[in-house]
């Protein structure tokens, strides 16, 4: 379907009441919270990789900074920026979806995952020079830069979890909007699914909230 | 007999009047209840029915559970001898880490909140389904895959850390399949999130008309306290164990010294899931037994209100402790006193929560039936295993008893006396609700009490042994403790056969079982007013309540 063909609209919104709920009010209610639990479990998740950088860093204040000095401070702030800036195209996608502008639903959609994969690909380089640098502790056969200070070893290691967990969750935000983006292309989807972009923007914008603490924790803290 | 002249159908047969809070329907030669719904095995493992994921997690857990007590047979039998000479210490340890990983992470964590709760949270509110039906689906698939997966894993190849994956022992010198069993372990947690994500969702958002936060049974609010904790605190546990896999299979170091960790890191994040997980075994069983004894003594809960809230209590006091299962790990004097006076505290809403069983008691008109017998023996038991509790969370006691047998009876009193025997209690009263058929009450109170004989016979030996400095986890004893080691182990046959008797007496009623009417209790609670078993919807029209919890009425309007 060639995307001219989307209308620009406004179309028809709304949500199609599932079998136990009663009115839409309470889907809407129901779907909000459900993410908005999901996503205190995220938080939780990602605090677990938090406090152990931070309980690192106290511990091991000689070892850390210099670890964190090779952490590539320009490439992290401007993928700060980009994923700002995807936020606020993915909230141009729920404005608009609540208007009915399915062709500019869609294309906030894809402004979105086209921002997470410049943040992907910038992370992927990321992982590159670090690698150029001899940062990889875990990699056996591979020296590591660090080695006479064996504590910067954890430091660099939770850093890769985090945001390889990060970017995992972002890889999987990218599919979700893609997709989805193509469904909101279809004839009806905005006066059946209205809520499904508004519940996907809440998890859209929390990998974004997320990447806000990984950015100070991890970069800035212990420069 | 009705008013055509035709044979009263069994479900009708209490007057009207005492059908209460409003009468139950028709459902005369019309089998439109759950179970009858459709009678394929796909529209059972592709329902979405809360109640019938409700059963599957009923026959999942059940068949999981036969393994964990198998396997804790197995135990008590090598230490009937001191020497260990019936297994290998490799086989022994094998077994002990069977029996725990089973029981805790595939048993009691899940046990009452998904089989009871699933099928009863929704109708105890008067909804329809739970939030979610279909990521119940999900959290059911996700359950057994990972449940399986492990169990595949612990029986076949065989893991030797105990339940509790203590690094680095676990990340760096088992030498037996840790991956795996951690792998399925962390896919559980995924089930028990999405499953307390429903149940909480559920509970804010799908409430009859005039059920009001204060109306609900307690056993609602159990689940809703169960469900944050789950909610709260097994993602941590998921990242810790995800960070256990990391070091174990790409030796990145955190918790392992050798490779610059720090292995107390491990148990702080470890008992910061592994402490409010306690309670996520202990508070269902508490709203089980709120339900029941009220339903037995035919009096209203005391103290409603308090009970509601020691629920909210106890979930929020349990993230304060984790630190007392590291009084003799090095732990700062500061941290140990601190964790020590915050355990206490939990003493509080627990035991404001068995003084209003017993006020509930008090001058009620008490049948002693099958469930009311498991209720006493929990709450006879609970205040054991919590009493005990003071003792370990005392500091000096703590020194002398740590890591000996007088833990292993003291958390066995709350969970197998607590929460085993809570669901036993809970599967029996609400059985011909799950059902439509009665069991036979006879050999429901011998089991009952096999069941309170037994377990005591099992472990109160084992508060001796560990006084007396047996260390638990070991195959080997000196000769002098063979005594109590092997009136341990007699026990353990007589609590074997108050497990047996339920499995078999309950299959057997399933065809043979008296039909149940709506109430065959004459308990309050929606769950009460809708048919035995209930239609696919729960109620053939939407409940309004204007009608408090636990409303019995006055003494000489009963029966």
């Amino acid at each position: 379907m060639s995307a001219s063909a989307i209308p620009a609209g406004p179309v028809q919104i709304g949500v199609e009441i599932e079998e136990q709920f009663h009115t839409e009010k309470q889907q809407r209610h129901a779907a909000k919270l459900g993410m908005w639990i999901w996503l205190a479990t995220e938080l939780l998740l990602f605090a677990g990789l938090f406090l152990v950088a931070l309980i690192i860093r106290v511990q091991h204040p000689d070892a850390v900074t210099p670890a964190a000095r090779h952490l590539k401070f320009a490439i992290g702030a401007t993928n700060t920026a980009v994923l700002i800036l995807s936020s606020l195209s993915m909230s141009g996608a729920i404005e608009m979806s609540r208007m009915g502008w399915q062709r500019g639903t869609v294309r906030c959609m894809q402004v979105t995952a086209a921002l997470g994969t410049i943040f992907l690909l910038l992370k992927g380089f990321e992982y590159y020079k670090d690698f150029d640098e001899h940062m990889m502790p875990f990699l056996a056969w591979r020296p590591y830069e660090l080695a006479h200070l064996p504590a910067s070893a954890l430091f660099v290691d939770d850093y890769y979890v985090a945001t390889g967990l990060h970017g995992l969750h972002l890889t999987t935000g990218v599919a979700i909007v893609l997709v989805m983006a193509w469904q909101v292309g279809r004839p009806g989807y905005l006066a059946r699914h209205q809520n499904r972009i508004e519940v996907l923007g809440l998890y859209w914008h929390f990998i974004d909230l997320i990447w806000m603490i990984v950015f100070p924790v991890l970069y800035l803290l212990n420069r | 007999m009705s008013p055509d002249g035709t044979a009263t159908p069994p479900r009708q047969n209490l007057p009207a009047t005492l059908r209460d809070p409003r009468p139950g329907r028709t459902t005369l030669g019309r089998p439109d209840d759950y179970l009858h719904a459709e009678h394929t095995l796909r529209s059972w493992l592709w329902t979405i029915d809360h109640k019938r994921i409700g059963i599957l997690y009923l026959l999942s857990i059940t068949f999981f559970f036969v393994f964990g007590a198998i396997a804790a047979g197995l135990i008590r039998l090598s230490l009937v001898v001191p020497d260990g000479q019936i297994f290998t210490n490799d086989t022994y340890n094998k077994l002990f880490t069977l029996h725990g990983v089973i029981m805790v992470w595939f048993f009691l964590i899940p046990s009452i909140p998904t089989t009871f709760g699933n099928f009863l949270l929704p109708i105890m509110i008067g909804a329809k389904e739970v939030a979610f039906p279909r990521l119940n689906r999900t959290s059911w698939y996700i359950f057994m895959a990972g449940a399986l997966f492990t169990m595949a894993d612990l029986v076949i190849g065989g893991v030797d850390t105990g339940w509790t994956f203590y690094a680095p022992f676990s990340t760096t010198f088992s030498n037996t399949y840790v991956l795996p069993a951690l792998a399925g372990v962390i896919v559980v947690g995924f089930s028990s999130i999405l499953t307390g994500l429903n149940f909480v969702v559920t509970v804010h958002t799908m409430r009859a008309p005039g059920m009001t936060w204060f109306r609900m049974p307690i056993f609602v609010w159990t689940m809703y306290a169960v469900s944050l904790i789950f909610l709260l605190a097994t993602p941590v546990l998921t990242i810790t164990l995800m960070l256990l896999v990391m070091e174990r299979a790409f030796h990145i170091g955190v918790f392992d010294p050798a490779l610059g960790g720090d292995p107390v890191l491990f148990e702080h994040m470890f008992w910061f899931y592994s402490h409010p997980a306690v309670y996520i075994m202990v508070l269902p069983g508490m709203g089980v037994i709120s339900e029941i004894v009220p339903a037995f003594a035919q009096k209203k809960l005391f103290g409603y209100r308090f009970v509601a809230y020691a629920s909210l209590g106890l979930a929020s006091v349990t993230f304060l402790v984790w630190g007392h299962h590291m009084f003799v790990n090095g732990e700062s004097e500061t941290a140990a006193v601190a964790f020590s006076v915050l355990s206490f505290a939990v003493a509080v809403p627990s035991a404001v929560k068995v003084y209003n069983w017993t006020a509930t008691i008090y001058k009620g008109s008490i049948k002693l039936d099958t469930p009311m017998l498991y209720a006493m023996a929990y709450i006879g038991l609970f205040v054991i295993g919590g009493l005990t509790g003071l003792f370990l969370a005392t500091l000096s006691i703590d020194e002398h008893v740590h890591d000996t047998y007088f833990v292993v009876a003291h958390f066995h009193y709350i969970m197998v006396g607590g929460t085993a025997l809570a669901f036993l209690g809970g599967l029996h009263y609400w059985w011909p609700k799950f059902t439509g058929r009665m069991y036979p009450e006879a050999w429901g109170r011998v089991s009952a009490f096999l069941g309170f004989i037994g377990f005591n016979a099992t472990f109160f030996p084992q508060f001796l042994l560990g006084y007396m400095g047996m260390p638990r986890r070991y195959h080997n004893y000196p000769p002098e403790f063979q005594l109590l080691n092997v009136a341990s182990s007699m026990g353990s046959l007589l609590l074997a056969l108050g497990y047996l008797f339920p499995m078999i007496y309950l299959v057997w009623s399933l065809r043979y079982g008296k039909r149940a009417s709506a109430n065959p209790w004459l308990a309050k609670g929606l769950e009460w007013t809708t048919s035995s078993p209930p239609p696919a919807h729960n109620f053939d029209e939407q409940p309004v309540v204007d009608f408090e919890p636990y409303d019995y009425r006055d003494r000489e309007a009963r029966v």
